[in-house]
């Protein structure tokens, strides 16, 4: 990378036009492993019960067996177009999967993700200030044990403690059965729409089924920041600025949060947006754990019958966003650092 | 400045001795770092060792469900016979402990050398000559990069396990499409930042070929990390293989035994007050992940010139007035 | 020390909301009373009944739509439902059914004959793959006398037209509403003549029913129904020992069953089933090409050893394709092969014919489809198959979608598992056995053709079923196949809720109506 600036515009739009490259790739890549795999949604509906002959004639009429840049070429068309295709097990709209169960894997990733964020920024600030002493120490293994935890492992434990010994905490679900039948929905993030309907008793239980599963997965991901943070503050603490400070005179106390910490959090802001991936991740086996209808959870469903129209839709959604979040961190970032610009 | 000084004499000294110079940092470790790395070496040391000598190590095999001809107790808690319990299918739980270690070291070695010679020499190349091959490359990887890694593996898992009958070999390649990204990228940036260097503008000055080059200054340079992401992804890697067993795309239970896969089979088990299925499986995860990221820490204190800290020698001045002995 | 105190206000006053939250969140949950709330981890397809064939859906529509003719509770041959009476007229090729009249559909719209013939046509011309539109290849056309009566045309002889009347292939709709080319989307209104109606329907999440004002028969006994759709059993046992679901109807693991048998609050229902799982053997690949080691696997299948060890005898062991209870069943296998398995007996029939031992055998099974336990099943057959000394088998597995692609075009032993379309014998031989078998394993007696043919132009009830013997033996002499379990129909409720006991036979339908909670 040069080291000489160039505009905020020129870097912008050299990176927007990189996006679209990647994104055909990520396109092309996802319509190639799902097309290529053994195994059809078709035969995994029918196989079992009726003979080939029939599976063939139904294959022929849903058009499944064209060739498949023919296939290829209307799944481009369709998506330029917005639409992201029909699954074919059970006929939604994969643009309604995303409304209908994005909202759902939003509230957890954002619980978690502002959980994950605290623990890691409270504990690693802790832990850099306090280099080699017991907060420390404790600290750091903590986020490494936490890490180390597969999170549906910690998942069912909650569970069981919580849920089941305790008796404090819903085990499973966005909300009970009764609160979610009644409740009227506008943007299925049952939390606003639970507001919206001002229905507070069921605010409540959403907000009792959301804290297992956001906590358990704000815990194994905070685990990652708490050494990210701790790195950047111990740097920081190293700096010269820092140093200048405290032959001015200024407190020490002063110079850790006034100083330090602030610029030790900058970089936090990429990492975060990097670890989007990792979270989405965590959040289709926690999903899995606590039976929270996100799109995690029904892109294994899909995967598991084969159903390429969906399992194609949900991925490209997840890669989509993970790119345009790097995308406006790259952006913060090169506004914030001229350096980095191309 | 040391380093600058080991590549003046690059040609004369051997590649070994040059390697051992690598562990120089390691032998000055001190404090907190140095017990984080003996830690982890440690438990990942047992874990090694437990993988290696599984035969003679192990009680049973993974799958042995009778002794003598008589058959194993179906789900018996932790007892003098069956040190950890057994399992739903009358298997000894210790013994799958002891052999899931050899699943995971094989499948986190195969998947770690495979991405290392992809990931490690395509960064150096693509670092180093830039271009259009660097344009290129960087795309893609990007691309694979952006995908959520967990995600990734379990499509390529999933497409996989039907053309390739191992399920050690599927979970691998799954994996190292993962991370062949990550030591690319890593490798790469590292090797441009280096190539910007005033030694390295030297030797191009007296004329070195660019494969001299990469061989003697930038490839130990770059090196340096590679242990570092290798154990933080090792520890990844298990934790990867674990989901694809716990969500049923990895190992398959008739070819090995496999701790994840045990995990999703006991959740079942636990809810009904049996705790010894799940429980030992999910520590042994738990436990070498830790020695690993301990181990990863513990290198990263060292070798990471942020965060090293180098054991001062004290200074002995010589009492005013009387002249040190030569 | 002003200012620490009021940190402490904010928290503390969080506190106090929280606690007023609580209990009135738990005052709210005891007003539903009447509401059952069923968990299951079945899934749902397309709740349009020309678009599904699987167990969950069934669930829901069963509840909303209505066939001509029902089979169950109780007494299995078809009696009446939508249809007053159906009878043959003239030959077994053409069915004549008089409707019952002031039937209304959940909108309003008066149920008549159009309502049969564009729900049968639509079935057959939308032939969407998640559907089972196979029934009706038999079906030449349908036509409407008057607005209650309705004659099915069809292309040769079948004795059992009534029952493929019950199934859910035949579910009747409102021609007003349905489109005659396409499925109506699961999230459109549905409209049924059914004891319920769809209330609301949240894809992977819940089916909400509620009561249907117009319906015809007697009122359901419950206020209505929220079914619950979870992933993985373990979570939906958590939430029936914590009572946020009264009841779970499919699917717990037999460990999960054990132990909810042993818990205090809750109920463990179990009836007989007609579900059967069986082994299937490729008739012209060796080593299963020679019939005597088709004999032997016969006669070491450890049926009992995966009945109460695998699945803790909530399945039992079956001697026949046929399942027990239906009229018609014999245990053919048993009579041929034992009951037990027995080592010698394999042993000889292998020295008999030349055969060296031991045989290699790879037999497949798939790990998540028919639940975990299949895992264990096959290993308690390996097991059993190897320490006869005379076999070494390799396990191998497949995911659902690419296992059942193949078959036995490529699997020379494998499990499989069968529920019946409609709970007649006949539904258990002729999709495995005469010609059309979709097993792909090769097997094909002349014999066998000419007794199905036989069969479905049988005259008596007592003929058809003398042939249904005849074809029992043959299967099991030819041994293409070797069934060896069958399952229970499994509920479990909190001790609260009555009437599962009523809805419990072969047919396999959860009559939600019938239940009540106290």
């Amino acid at each position: 990378m040069s080291t000489s600036g160039t505009s905020l515009k020129t870097y912008a739009l050299t990176r927007l036009a990189l996006v679209v490259p990647m994104v055909l790739i990520l396109l092309t890549l996802v319509f190639l492993l799902m097309r290529v795999a053994p195994g059809d949604p078709i035969s995994a509906a029918l196989g079992g019960r009726v003979p080939v002959s029939v599976i063939n004639q139904i294959k022929h009429q849903v058009g499944f067996d064209r060739p498949l840049y023919v296939q290829y070429g209307d799944y481009l068309w369709g998506i330029l177009h917005g639409d992201l295709g029909t699954t074919i097990t059970d006929r939604r709209p994969v643009s309604s999967i995303i409304v209908e169960n994005g909202g759902a894997t939003l509230e957890l990733t954002i619980a978690a993700g502002i959980i994950a964020i605290t623990i890691g920024v409270v504990v690693g600030l802790l832990a850099g200030r306090y280099r080699d002493t017991w907060i420390d120490v404790g600290g750091r293994m903590f986020g490494i044990v936490a890490y180390a935890m597969p999170v549906f492992f910690l998942g069912f434990l909650a569970q069981l403690f919580f849920g089941v010994y305790l008796g404090w905490l819903p085990t499973s679900g966005e909300a009970s059965p009764i609160t979610q039948a009644f409740l009227p929905v506008h943007t299925h993030i049952l939390i606003i729409d639970a507001i919206w309907a001002r229905n507070w008793a069921a605010l409540w239980d959403i907000i009792r089924h959301l804290i297992l599963p956001a906590v358990t997965l704000g815990i194994v991901i905070g685990g990652i920041f708490i050494r990210l943070v701790r790195v950047n503050v111990i740097r920081s603490l190293k700096d010269d600025y820092v140093e200048a400070a405290r032959a001015r005179g200024i407190s020490e106390r002063s110079v850790v949060y006034h100083h330090a910490f602030r610029n030790a959090l900058v970089p936090v802001v990429t990492v975060v947006g990097l670890q989007m991936a990792l979270l989405l991740g965590g959040a289709i086996l926690t999903e899995e754990t606590f039976n929270w209808p996100g799109i995690g959870q029904t892109l294994i469903k899909y995967l598991e019958n084969r159903d390429y129209v969906g399992v194609q839709g949900i991925i490209v959604v997840f890669a989509l966003i993970v790119v345009f979040v790097s995308l406006a961190i790259d952006f913060v970032n090169a506004f914030i650092d001229p350096r980095i610009r191309y | 400045m040391a380093v600058v000084g080991a590549a003046a004499q690059g040609s004369r000294r051997s590649f070994l001795s040059r390697l051992g110079k690598l562990w120089a940092p390691i032998a000055e470790t001190q404090g907190l770092a140095r017990v984080m790395l003996a830690t982890g070496a440690a438990i990942t040391f047992v874990f090694v060792v437990l993988a290696l000598f599984a035969r003679w190590i192990a009680p049973y095999g993974f799958s042995q469900y009778e002794v003598d001809g008589r058959r194993f107790p179906q789900l018996a808690p932790p007892s003098s016979a069956h040190l950890m319990g057994t399992t739903v299918e009358s298997d000894d739980v210790f013994s799958r402990i002891v052999w899931g270690a050899q699943t995971e070291l094989k499948v986190v070695l195969l998947a770690l050398v495979v991405s290392l010679v992809l990931g490690v020499p395509l960064g150096l190349l693509s670092g180093y000559f830039g271009g259009p091959l660097d344009r290129g490359l960087v795309l893609v990887m990007d691309a694979l990069f952006a995908f959520p890694p967990l995600l990734l593996a379990i499509v390529i898992a999933f497409l996989l396990s039907s053309t390739v009958g191992s399920g050690v070999v599927t979970a691998a390649i799954a994996i190292t499409v993962v991370y062949v990204p990550q030591y690319f990228r890593v490798v790469r940036n590292h090797v441009i930042s280096l190539r910007e260097e005033t030694y390295v503008e030297a030797a191009r000055a007296l004329g070195a070929k660019p494969f001299t080059i990469i061989r003697k200054y930038v490839f130990f340079n770059v090196v340096q990390n590679v242990p570092v992401i290798g154990t933080l992804n090792a520890a990844d890697a298990i934790l990867t293989l674990a989901a694809l067993g716990f969500l049923g795309y990895g190992v398959q239970p008739t070819e090995a035994s496999e701790w994840g896969y045990d995990v999703q089979r006991a959740l079942s088990d636990a809810t009904t007050g049996i705790w010894w299925t799940g429980l030992f499986p999910g520590l042994a995860i738990v436990i070498l992940v830790t020695g690993i990221t301990l181990l990863g820490e513990g290198l990263n204190e060292t070798i990471n010139p942020v965060l090293r800290k180098r054991r001062f020698v004290k200074v002995v001045f010589p009492e005013r007035g009387k002249v040190p002995a030569e | 020390m002003q200012g620490k105190l009021r940190f402490l206000l904010v928290p503390a006053g969080l506190a106090v909301a929280a606690l007023v939250a609580v209990t009135a969140a738990t005052a709210r949950t005891s007003a539903s009373s009447s509401i059952i709330i069923d968990g299951t981890t079945d899934t749902v397809t397309n709740i349009d009944p020309a678009g599904n064939y699987d167990f969950g859906t069934k669930a829901v529509d069963f509840m909303i739509f209505e066939r001509l003719l029902d089979s169950g509770p109780g007494k299995l041959a078809p009696h009446p439902s939508l249809a007053t009476g159906c009878a043959a007229v003239g030959g077994l090729k053409t069915w004549s059914c008089t409707l019952r009249k002031g039937v209304k559909f959940s909108n309003g719209d008066p149920f008549t004959s159009a309502d049969v013939k564009w729900s049968f046509d639509r079935s057959v011309k939308i032939a969407d793959p998640s559907g089972i539109s196979s029934l009706f290849t038999n079906l030449k056309s349908v036509t409407t006398d008057g607005d209650y009566g309705v004659t099915f045309h069809l292309k040769h002889a079948e004795a059992t037209w009534p029952n493929i009347l019950t199934t859910p292939a035949a579910q009747i709709v409102d021609h007003n509403v349905y489109p005659a080319d396409k499925l109506l989307p699961s999230t459109s209104p549905q409209v049924g003549t059914g004891p319920y109606m769809l209330s609301t329907y949240t894809a992977g999440q819940q089916a909400v029913l509620k009561p249907n004002p117009n319906y015809w028969g007697p009122k359901p006994a419950n206020g209505g129904v929220i079914i619950t759709y979870y992933t993985k059993s373990s979570t939906m046992k958590l939430a029936l020992e914590k009572g946020e679901i009264d009841m779970a109807f499919e699917t717990f693991t037999p460990t999960e069953l054990v132990s909810l048998q042993k818990e205090s609050g809750i109920t463990v229902h179990q009836g007989r089933a007609a579900s059967i799982r069986y082994f299937v053997m490729d008739t012209n690949r060796p080593p299963t090409n020679n019939i005597a080691v088709r004999k032997a696997i016969a006669y070491l299948m450890p049926r009992q050893t995966i009945a109460a060890r695998v699945y803790h005898d909530q399945v039992r062991p079956l001697y026949s394709m046929v399942a027990d209870g239906l009229p018609g069943h014999i245990d053919a296998f048993a009579s041929i092969y034992g009951r037990v398995p027995s080592k010698a007996k394999a042993a000889a029939v292998l020295k008999a014919a030349g055969v060296t031992t031991p045989v290699n055998l790879q037999v497949w099974y798939t790990p998540s489809h028919y639940g975990d336990a299949s895992a264990d099943e096959y290993v308690e057959i390996q097991r059993a198959l190897n320490s006869s000394g005379l076999f070494k088998v390799s396990l191998k597995t497949a995911e659902w979608a690419q296992y059942v692609k193949t078959l036995g075009s490529t699997k020379g032993l494998f499990q499989l598992g069968w529920f019946p379309d409609y709970v007649d014998a006949e539904n258990y031989l002729f999709p495995f056995y005469p010609k059309g078998q979709f097993l792909q394993n090769g097997y094909s007696n002349p014999k066998m053709n000419a007794l199905a043919v036989k069969e479905q132009g049988a005259k008596t009830t007592a003929a058809r079923l003398a042939i249904v013997k005849q074809m029992q033996v043959l299967a099991a002499q030819d041994v293409p196949i070797i069934p060896y379990w069958q399952g229970s129909m499994i509920a479990v409720s909190r001790n609260n809720v009555q009437g599962i006991d009523k809805t419990l036979d072969p047919t396999f339908t959860m009559r939600f109506n019938l239940l009540s909670k106290s």
